[in-house]
């Protein structure tokens, strides 16, 4: 399973149970839009750092790295990038 | 625990101090008055720069050394809310700042939050929005190289004494979790105006008061992270709040479980020790575990956050586990202690009326649950 669809469907099971993971946008503002409140935030972070293996220092920065299923994507891949570069 | 010789010494220093720092307990609390002396002692022992860098004027100790010596402040200081003070100064400014201000906020600022020459407060709660931390309603309107602040916060700790101000206002959308951005604001810009203290039934010593904003201009430099971070600042704040200002509470709790043995073994009616009833018993026995576990979960948690690992769970069952041990610890010394316990003289109905309060601040016991609860899934 891709980053995305992985990121796609916790957020349909856990935020969207009605929304078929296919028709959520990857570029929708999840933050704005109601879809993720700040309970919601704190449990993705806490999911993204716990299955992606990232730590919480860099992914608590700025609720901007969660605002969409893109940027979220985003923020993994480059986590990912700097924690090769610092192995 | 075990904690090494120089972390001994930092607890040391604090707790020789504590008599000196409780002398006329009763009085104060009665007449609800910022010790102002007590407050310069405190500082001159270098307690309020402990997590702090020393290029800034900190002692450069950690999470968990920090909270040891706070320990120490609660086990042998009587005035708990110059302890609250203390941990509010400290956690409300220094804490945002050094993991999120600009190294120019961190240069002006942080030599004052650790020496205490600034006294520290945050603004977070409004008449009409606790709990609804997303809701609030004060606003951030950027003007150029500043933004505008207008609303009104209340129930704000050190606010009647407080030189300096984290201010957390609304930047964006009602409701989203990137709407709020956190501000630095001194006392004397123009359009800040603090009101008179808050009676209240604890922690008299430590002043509440509401604060206004009045279209006040703060400069765009004194934001505390990126616009719309305030939630997660706010997050990372409280995680510090709680470790430090319920570590106090369980200093405070082994030094009331050590005066409830102590009496149980004295006070003697129908011809024996108290102690020697079990429901007596049990209820020291119901403290001991109280006061055991609010610190396990503590400073567990604090261990993890130092390590890096998601407390998002563990703080609120911290929080939860020490306030609410508080306040039955402290409710079973007044049972134990009789009408003694009920008089001001003895200070033991003052720990009750002090251990109220943690169960509201930092996010209620209700709310804890809540973010538990959807830690959950539920
Ligand atoms: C001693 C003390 C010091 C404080 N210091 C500061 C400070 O320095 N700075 C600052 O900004 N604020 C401070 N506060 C304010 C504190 O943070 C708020 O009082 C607290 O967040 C609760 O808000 P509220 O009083 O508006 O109560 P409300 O939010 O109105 O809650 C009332 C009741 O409803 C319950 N409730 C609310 N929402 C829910 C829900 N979703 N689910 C279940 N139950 C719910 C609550 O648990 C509570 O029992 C302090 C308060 C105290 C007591």
């Amino acid at each position: 399973m891709s980053t995305e669809v992985e990121i796609k469907s916790f957020i349909v099971r856990n935020f969207a149970p009605d929304v078929p993971p296919d028709q959520l946008e990857p570029d929708l503002n999840l933050l704005d839009s109601g879809v993720v409140d700040s309970l919601g935030l704190l449990r993705l972070i806490a999911w993204v750092g716990e299955r992606f293996d990232i730590a919480v220092e860099e992914a608590d920065i700025s609720p901007d790295n969660f605002r969409s299923v893109d940027a979220i994507a985003a923020f993994v891949a480059d986590a990912r990038r700097n924690s090769e570069v610092a192995r | 625990m075990r904690w090494n010789d120089d972390q001994q010494a930092l607890h040391d220093a604090i707790t020789e101090l504590g008599d000196l720092l409780s002398e006329n307990r009763a009085e104060r609390d009665a007449a609800a008055v910022f010790p102002r002396a007590n407050w310069d002692r405190v500082r001159a022992t270098g307690l309020l720069g402990l997590p702090f860098p020393d290029r800034w004027g900190g002692l450069d100790q950690d999470l968990l050394t920090t909270m040891y010596v706070l320990e120490g402040l609660g086990h042998s200081c009587r005035d708990s809310g110059l302890s609250f003070s203390v941990s509010t100064h400290m956690v409300s400014v220094g804490v945002p700042l050094l993991r999120f201000g600009s190294a120019a906020l961190k240069e002006r600022y942080l030599p004052k939050v650790c020496d205490g020459s600034a006294i520290g407060a945050h603004a977070i709660t409004e008449p009409d929005n606790g709990s609804d931390i997303m809701g609030m309603r004060t606003t951030a309107v950027r003007d150029g190289d500043e933004y505008v602040l207008t609303g009104g916060k209340t129930f704000v700790s050190n606010a009647p004494v407080a030189d300096l101000f984290v201010v957390y206002a609304r930047t964006g959308k009602a409701g989203s979790p990137n709407a709020i951005t956190a501000f630095l604001v001194e006392r004397d810009t123009p359009g800040l105006s603090v009101g008179t203290p808050i009676g209240k039934m604890g922690l008299r010593t430590s002043p509440f008061s509401e604060v206004s904003l009045d279209g006040c201009r703060v400069p765009a430099t004194n934001r505390i992270g990126g616009e719309g971070a305030g939630f997660l600042v706010l997050d990372h704040v409280m995680k510090w709040e709680i470790l430090c200002s319920f570590i106090i509470n369980v200093g405070e709790m082994q030094h009331r479980l050590e005066r409830c043995v102590e009496y149980a073994t004295t006070r003697e009616q129908f011809g024996q020790p108290i102690g020697s009833y079990q429901s007596v018993s049990n209820r020291i026995v119901d403290m001991k575990i109280a006061v055991e576990t609010s610190r396990k979960w503590l400073y567990d948690t604090a261990d993890k956050l130092q390590r890096g690992e998601n407390v998002t769970t563990d703080i609120a069952i911290a929080k939860l586990t020490a306030s609410e041990g508080n306040v039955s610890s402290a409710l079973a010394a007044v049972q134990i202690f009789g009408g003694y316990g009920y008089t001001t003289e003895y200070g033991i109905e003052q720990g009750l009326r002090d251990a109220v309060g943690g169960t509201i601040y930092s996010g209620t016991s209700d709310v804890q649950r809540q973010r538990i609860a959807r830690m959950l899934g539920i």
